[in-house]
């Protein structure tokens, strides 16, 4: 692999970022993370009654010579989280400088390391490619390295890849393979109208999705001057134009326009709604985008 | 409309070659980006609302075939055909006199004349000469048979509205010679028809009259003189025309260097005139001047001018053992401050301006003053005197002598009369035809140096003109030629256009003329006399020798000819000789491809601006955005 994915003082600085997730969710084993489940930990949480069965090691006998009744001690259990990474990798992601499959997978690996790092489980899905790459739920900060190579290794593949993805039929097929859903990001330009409609999916199976919209600057403010005949790297029919100033003003209201529907629809389903182009340096994205919105603290 | 060129149009196969060339050109530059998907869903959107958006792409093709199209046409140089027949030679005669200053026609007259006459010349074939004659006080010759258009225009442009009559009949006669040089010549009278015309003038070529100017409402002073009444009092004579054939009424100012002095309200019934005698003026002022109040067509003679210049008494010193016609003849000349003095006796003190010696000379002659020998009975050392001649029968030499002005001989007969050789300074006014065939002369004038002298052969009472009428017109003509009346011989009106001739003393080199608009002009003297003709325009003059007081004198209109601004519908009594019309006389053309050149130019223009409007509008838009606050980086999304 080329040139690894971060810096190390840039990883330290990441160390320091947790995730935030909105609702408690139940999880597999124990991690740092507050369970529904009660368990064992050194944080109280209540009493009940023993029953048979229970471990008698739980029992509280400090209440039992006080009452003379059997109680078992409940703990808040700790319980590790599965984040999930969706990577939009189709052709047109490979577009723009910088491109924008780069800083997706950027910021998808300071995301999941971030993840790591507060012991939760990380997994990843990249849409786009031929063979659907996924990379299984992985736990410690020791797995950041494989994590990171998964990323370069679909972040360079430039064979193999779909001429039209279908954003919906991936999403789908994702949230029903996933078992217990959980914090989720999609990282996309939203260049199909299929990516709504699964996202749509995702929320239903009760993912907590945060939507990082990444454009190029080419794509925010398009400098074309002429009569053109625009070719879509990914297949879709061209579209001929003749650019003059009234045209790109038109477009520029039109993507401010589709940006503000896309906003409205993360809205209505307590979606993170990040948008932003490819030049905004990454620190800022994390250190002071995300914070803002809640995604990390 | 037709075609000069119309193979020229051939070149419209060009038209279909642009369309394809334009097809061929929108072969669009292949342009990969992400994903179209963004793109589509706008055009999709600009489609369902602006269907004209599908033309705009075409506004360049649209544009470069109009283009194209105006420079075909001019190529194939159309002509509409003109309103006047014209031949291979044009004459213009544009009348300039006052009359054309009207404004019955926006802006003037000679304005619409010189329009008519330029949209003349465009119209006349490619190959025509032209010539541009102006008629104003005289008719001048602007520009002769010049093909050069510009030229012509430019003579045409020239031409400036005078102040004076029109010499219509001159032009005419001018344009019928260069008429009768070349055939085929078409001579166009641009005028109202005011102007002088002989009574009947044939001229060549064929004459078509440009009638300029509508029947209009004008009023003007038509007369103003000054008597200078025995008192020293003054009163002026005003008279007042309308010209219009509606009644009018008018408010007339007399004013007197400048302040109204008096004023009064006319009723001007239509084409007649009104007199005003305005009486105890102000004799002091250096000026009288009389306005009408308001506005009518032609404002040049709604004022006038004159000068006060009261005449210095003439002092005539009489020599004579009596001599009854004379001294009673002189005595009632107004003017004249008359003494009589013996023959032998000393001259009056105060010294004469003339001194008259009858039948006597003197042993010495006075040093200054005109000089009148009658029937002198010896020589002097200006002539000398032959003998005594019988019966001479007297006839004028020239009748247009200024001594001999109204003066008709007829009755008149001599007995006898002195023989005079005549001096070489000398004119005849009078000579005598004597019975042998011979003549002698019996009236002569002239001027011994600067010294005015005349003779009259005979003794006036060997005669029977004393008892005739021809004889005080004869002395108050000899005296006005041998003593000229007030300041020089600069008069004290003139009229527009006139030339003013007089003496300068001896010492002064030049004149200076202030003229009415304040401009100097400096006229060198030839010979101790000065020429002054630039008289053209109305209003008060002043000329200045050495270091004198100024002079005044006033030039007016004063012309019924040009304030009867009625414009005519034919030139009266002038008849064209035509000739046969020669086959190349065709009608006149005016050519558009000027027109057509031009609009080529604004198309291509256009076509330009539209190309690079995308450059030009983000030139614009950037001029604005520096004008507001500096883009922050992130642009647009940034406000997320």
């Amino acid at each position: 692999m080329a040139a690894p994915l971060f810096r190390e003082d840039f990883l330290l600085r990441l160390e320091r970022l947790s995730l935030a997730a909105r609702k408690s969710v139940a999880g597999q084993t124990q991690g740092e993370r507050r369970s529904p489940r009660r368990g064992q930990s050194v944080e109280f949480a209540d009493f009940r009654p023993y029953t048979s069965g229970d471990d008698i090691r739980r029992i509280d006998w400090n209440a039992y010579a006080r009452l003379d009744k059997f109680f078992i001690k409940l703990f808040v259990e700790e319980e590790d989280l599965t984040v999930h990474f969706i990577v939009d990798a189709s052709r047109s992601m490979r577009w723009g400088t910088p491109q924008k499959l780069d800083y997706a997978v950027r910021a998808a690996g300071a995301l999941g390391y971030i993840a790591l790092c507060g012991l939760d489980r990380i997994t990843a899905y990249a849409i786009g490619l031929g063979k659907d790459a996924y990379f299984p739920p992985h736990r410690g900060k020791r797995q950041a390295l494989a994590y990171f190579d998964y990323l370069q290794n679909f972040a360079g593949t430039a064979t193999d890849l779909v001429d039209r993805p279908d954003p919906v039929k991936s999403l789908r097929a994702y949230a029903a393979r996933v078992k217990r859903p959980g914090p989720l990001l999609v990282l996309s330009d939203l260049m199909d109208d299929g990516w709504l409609d699964g996202l749509r999916e995702l929320t239903l199976r009760g993912f907590e999705v945060s939507l990082v919209h990444i454009l190029a600057p080419d794509e925010a403010d398009p400098q074309l001057e002429g009569d053109l005949k625009l070719l879509d790297v990914e297949g879709g029919p061209p579209v001929e134009v003749t650019a003059d100033y009234d045209l790109l003003a038109r477009y520029r209201q039109n993507l401010a326009a589709w940006q503000a529907e896309v906003r409205d629809f993360s809205l209505r389903r307590a979606m993170h709604y990040i948008p932003l182009v490819t030049t905004l340096p990454l620190d800022q994205l994390l250190f002071t985008w995300m914070r803002q919105r809640g995604v990390l603290r | 409309m037709n075609f000069l060129a119309p193979l020229a149009l051939a070149l419209a196969v060009l038209l279909p070659v642009i369309v394809a060339l334009y097809l061929l050109k929108l072969r669009r530059t292949e342009h990969e980006i992400s994903s179209t998907y963004l793109w589509r869903k706008m055009i999709r959107d600009v489609e369902a609302n602006a269907p004209w958006q599908k033309l705009k792409p075409n506004l360049l093709l649209f544009l470069q075939l109009l283009f194209l199209a105006a420079i075909i046409l001019a190529a194939a140089r159309p002509f509409t055909t003109g309103q006047d027949a014209v031949g291979q030679n044009l004459i213009l005669i544009l009348d300039s006199s006052a009359s054309m200053s009207a404004s019955d026609v926006r802006p003037t007259r000679l304005e619409a004349a010189k329009n008519r006459a330029a949209q003349i010349v465009d119209e006349a074939p490619g190959d025509r000469r032209v010539t541009v004659i102006e008629a104003g006080t005289a008719a001048r010759l602007r520009v002769s048979a010049t093909s050069d258009l510009r030229l012509a225009h430019q003579a045409i442009e020239e031409i400036q509205a005078g102040m004076g009559g029109s010499q219509l009949g001159l032009a005419l006669e001018l344009a019928s010679a260069v008429a009768s040089r070349q055939p085929d010549t078409d001579i166009f009278v641009l005028s109202d028809g005011r102007g002088t015309l002989p009574e009947r003038l044939i001229i060549h070529g064929r004459l078509h009259y440009v009638q300029i100017g509508l029947s209009a409402e004008n009023q003007a002073v038509s007369q103003f003189n000054l008597e200078y009444l025995a008192g020293g009092g003054l009163q002026a004579f005003i008279q007042v025309s309308n010209y219009g054939s509606q009644p009018a009424q008018r408010r007339l100012d007399v004013l007197a260097d400048g302040r109204v002095v008096s004023a009064y309200d006319l009723e001007l019934p239509a084409e007649s005139s009104e007199s005003v005698v305005a009486a105890d003026l102000p004799g002091t002022g250096g000026m009288i001047e009389a306005r009408l109040e308001g506005s009518d067509p032609l404002a040049a003679d709604d004022a006038a001018s004159v000068v006060v210049r009261r005449p210095a008494p003439v002092k005539v010193a009489l020599v004579t053992s009596g001599n009854l016609f004379l001294s009673t003849a002189l005595g009632l000349l107004p003017n004249v401050a008359l003494s009589v003095v013996q023959p032998g006796e000393a001259l009056p003190a105060q010294g004469a301006d003339l001194v008259i010696y009858d039948r006597s000379v003197p042993e010495n002659l006075p040093a200054e003053g005109a000089l009148w020998f009658i029937a002198p009975p010896k020589s002097t050392p200006f002539f000398s005197v032959t003998g005594l001649v019988e019966s001479p029968a007297i006839r004028a030499v020239d009748s247009s002598d200024p001594l001999l002005r109204s003066v008709s001989l007829d009755g008149v007969n001599i007995l006898d009369s002195v023989g005079i050789a005549l001096p070489g300074w000398a004119n005849t006014a009078l000579a005598g035809d004597l019975a042998d065939g011979s003549s002698i002369p019996l009236l002569i004038y002239g001027e011994q140096g600067s010294r005015r002298t005349a003779i009259l052969a005979f003794d006036l009472s060997h005669s029977d003109f004393p008892l005739n009428i021809a004889f005080p017109i004869t002395l108050a003509n000899t005296l006005n030629w041998l003593v000229p009346p007030g300041e020089g011989s600069v008069p004290a009106a003139l009229r527009p256009g006139e030339t003013l001739a007089f003496d300068l003393p001896a010492g002064a080199a030049q004149a200076v003329f202030t003229l009415p608009d304040g401009k100097r002009s400096n006229v060198q003297a030839a010979e101790g006399r000065a020429v002054f003709s630039n008289t053209d325009l109305l209003g008060v003059y002043q000329v200045q020798w050495l270091d004198g007081q100024p002079i005044r004198f006033a030039v007016n209109l004063f012309s019924p000819l040009e304030s009867n601004i009625n414009s005519l519908d034919n030139l009266p009594g002038v008849e064209a000789q035509a000739g046969q019309a020669s086959a190349g006389a065709q009608p006149g053309q005016r050519e558009w491809w000027r027109w057509l050149a031009l609009a080529a130019l604004l198309l291509l223009v256009a076509e330009w601006l539209v190309y690079q409007r995308a450059a030009l509008r983000r030139l614009l838009d950037a001029a604005a955005h520096r004008l507001k606050r500096p883009v922050p980086p992130g642009g647009a999304l940034r406000k997320d």
